[in-house]
């Protein structure tokens, strides 16, 4: 008995560093043709010249023509109207789905009511279920807002608070409500208990929501295609395909990876910034299932 | 600790603004008309707050989610006036044109393929990346950056990387006598399995990190009894930590599975529903469908994919919840 925990104890204090050793290697050569080749084909590439990038080759460019394709893509992808109308679309949005979101999870969190419960559930179910996109046409159409922002920025988020509403929701319900009765003998308003005390308490849950929302809307193409009319209220992902679908029969495949970066630049430029916290957000936030 | 201590400071801090609060509401309950009715709006602040969520929910996800269950059985076009029911006919027109069991098959196939590939990869990849040290944190915000860009974007980078004289096939080639330029986008077998991958790829980076979730909040102790007790890393895995697991194994399965059924931005961007219609799954031929004026039938399989994501959702989730075990 006690020989063989002697055995397995030294066994386990020799192997961790050679394992590691193992690991690592193990888990960067797994990393070469998952994301190293990719994201190396496509930033190389973007650089080089038509026919360079025709072959699709890893090696350096010969010839650099990185100005012209990128010149290109400012100019012929309308990059900045896709670049502004992605922030106009997006920014309001993501702060009215956190904010009515983290809202109306206050209230059914400590609302007993059946139909508050009722409402509960099918936000939840907006998260598994697929959009209905024929029906949102035909309602925005009545609106009268076919076509425009407002329609788009309206179902973005009426089909997105459910992630919101979930998450803070379960957070809100692990929490004792004494304090909120507490300040509200005291004298504070609903408003003020919201506003003061479930929303300051809320941050990472909302930080952990706002990062599946920002991954999810900015990079939304379903909804653009079928909700935004004409170039001019194009996001991102809508000029982008724009661009690709109108050039890749020639597949000038520099152009369209100058457009990928671009377009990818903007949420890579966040994640450089707060990687740290983006990452632990979601594994310490609200997966838990 | 720290989250029981925020709330009492915020209060005390609060007082004063709360005082002065209290006579504003007292006025508006009392032009309202005495104590019952400031009891009701007490009562009712619950629906307020809600109230703008319902709004949205109601008019933009189950009021068209209602509607498209009834949109489904009009005969309804945008070359024609008139809305006529038309029970299952759109049904039966898109069955007689062959779309419609064929839509369902590919979907199921790309939808399980990229849930298994989603999986199969992220679970031995949250093992290895489980403990947070800085090595760890490095791969794991690597393995993230996929998650970030648009499913268009990654449909472009693959069908670059996958083409037949792109790297993938140029490293076989050095690998195989006599060249490899295989078409994997542009063959019928290879392509539905090709960009179901492609989209698991842009996905594996976040399911990951909800199995890293799911390891950390396995009790150490019984890891490391279960390593006293001589049980190799296989045997811990699959004995111990894969059970403890299941919570995370039911999100991630059921999400990715699902999701996977309302495929649609990396076909736009890689096959478009093509070589034929080898990857037209049900949304791409909703989209074909849209394009050509026809809502109804458009409408109809709309409603085909939602009834599958049901139909799958409900049973795997009561299916996988069994088999959880409370730590």
């Amino acid at each position: 008995m006690t020989t063989a925990r002697i055995r397995v104890r030294r066994g386990t204090r020799r192997r961790p560093r050679l394992r590691t050793g193992l690991r690592y290697t193990l888990l960067s050569l797994f990393a070469l043709p998952w994301i190293v080749v990719p994201f190396w084909t496509l930033l190389v590439n973007s650089f080089k010249s038509d026919s360079e990038s025709g072959v699709l080759s890893l090696g350096w460019p010969k010839q650099w023509s990185a100005g012209a394709n990128y010149s290109t893509v400012i100019h012929q992808g309308t990059y900045f109207a896709g670049l502004e109308n992605s922030l106009l679309v997006g920014v309001p949005t993501i702060l009215a789905v956190l904010l009515f979101g983290s809202m109306a999870a206050w209230a059914y969190a400590r609302s007993g009511s059946r139909s508050l419960r009722f409402a509960y559930y099918a936000s939840s179910l907006s998260i598994l279920l697929p959009p209905a996109i024929i029906p949102t046409v035909y309602i925005l159409t009545h609106l009268g807002l076919n076509g425009s922002r407002a329609g788009y920025m309206l179902t973005i988020a009426g089909t997105r608070l459910g992630v919101v509403i979930f998450l803070a929701t379960g957070f809100i319900r692990s929490l004792p409500s004494d304090y909120e009765e507490a300040a509200q003998i005291d004298g504070a308003s609903k408003w003020q208990v919201y506003w003061r005390m479930i929303l300051p308490l809320l941050a990472p849950v909302l930080f952990t929501g706002g990062i599946l929302l920002v991954i999810n809307v900015w990079n939304d193409f379903f909804f653009a295609l079928f909700l935004l009319q004409g170039q001019s209220r194009a996001t991102l992902p809508l000029t982008l395909f724009q661009f690709a679908s109108s050039s890749l029969m020639s597949v000038r495949w520099n152009l369209v990876f100058a457009h990928v970066i671009l377009s990818s630049l903007p949420l890579m430029i966040v994640y450089i910034l707060l990687q740290r916290r983006v990452l632990s957000g979601l594994t310490e936030g609200g997966t838990t299932g | 600790m720290t989250v029981q201590s925020t709330p009492a400071g915020a209060v005390q801090s609060d007082r004063p603004g709360g005082a002065g609060d209290e006579t504003g509401r007292g006025g508006l309950a009392g032009r309202a008309g005495g104590a019952g009715l400031r009891r009701v709006f007490r009562r009712g602040h619950h629906l307020w707050f809600a109230l703008p969520s319902i709004a949205l929910v109601l008019v933009f996800f189950a009021g068209p989610f209602a509607a498209n269950c009834v949109f489904a059985f009009l005969n309804w076009t945008g070359y024609s006036g008139t809305i006529r029911w038309t029970g299952l006919g759109n049904f039966r027109l898109v069955n007689e044109l062959g779309i419609l069991r064929h839509a369902i098959v590919v979907t199921v196939v790309y939808a399980i393929t990229s849930m298994v590939v989603q999986n199969v990869v992220s679970l031995p990849l949250a093992t290895a990346l489980q403990q947070t040290n800085r090595v760890n944190s490095v791969f794991r915000s690597i393995f993230f950056i996929p998650v970030l860009i648009s499913p268009l974007a990654a449909g472009y980078i693959w069908a670059a990387v996958l083409s037949p004289q792109g790297p993938f096939n140029a490293f076989v080639s050095a690998l195989v006598p006599g060249g490899f330029h295989y078409s994997w986008l542009g063959n019928n077998v290879s392509s539905l399995i090709t960009v179901a991958a492609i989209d698991a790829w842009k996905w594996t980076g976040l399911v990951t990190l909800v199995y890293i979730a799911g390891l950390s909040r396995i009790p150490r102790v019984v890891i490391e009894a279960a390593t006293i007790d001589g049980a190799n890393a296989w045997r811990r895995f699959w004995s111990i930590k894969f059970p403890l697991l299941a919570p995370s194994f039911t999100f991630n399965v059921v999400v990715t599975l699902v999701g996977a059924l309302s495929a649609f931005d990396v076909i736009m961007s890689t096959t478009g529903g093509g070589p034929g219609d080898a990857t037209t799954v049900l949304n791409i031929a909703v989209y074909g469908q849209y394009g050509h004026g026809y809502f109804g039938t458009a409408s109809a399989l709309s409603l085909v994919v939602s009834l599958l994501a049901i139909g799958t959702a409900v049973p795997l989730m009561a299916w996988l919840r069994r088999r959880e075990v409370p730590v």
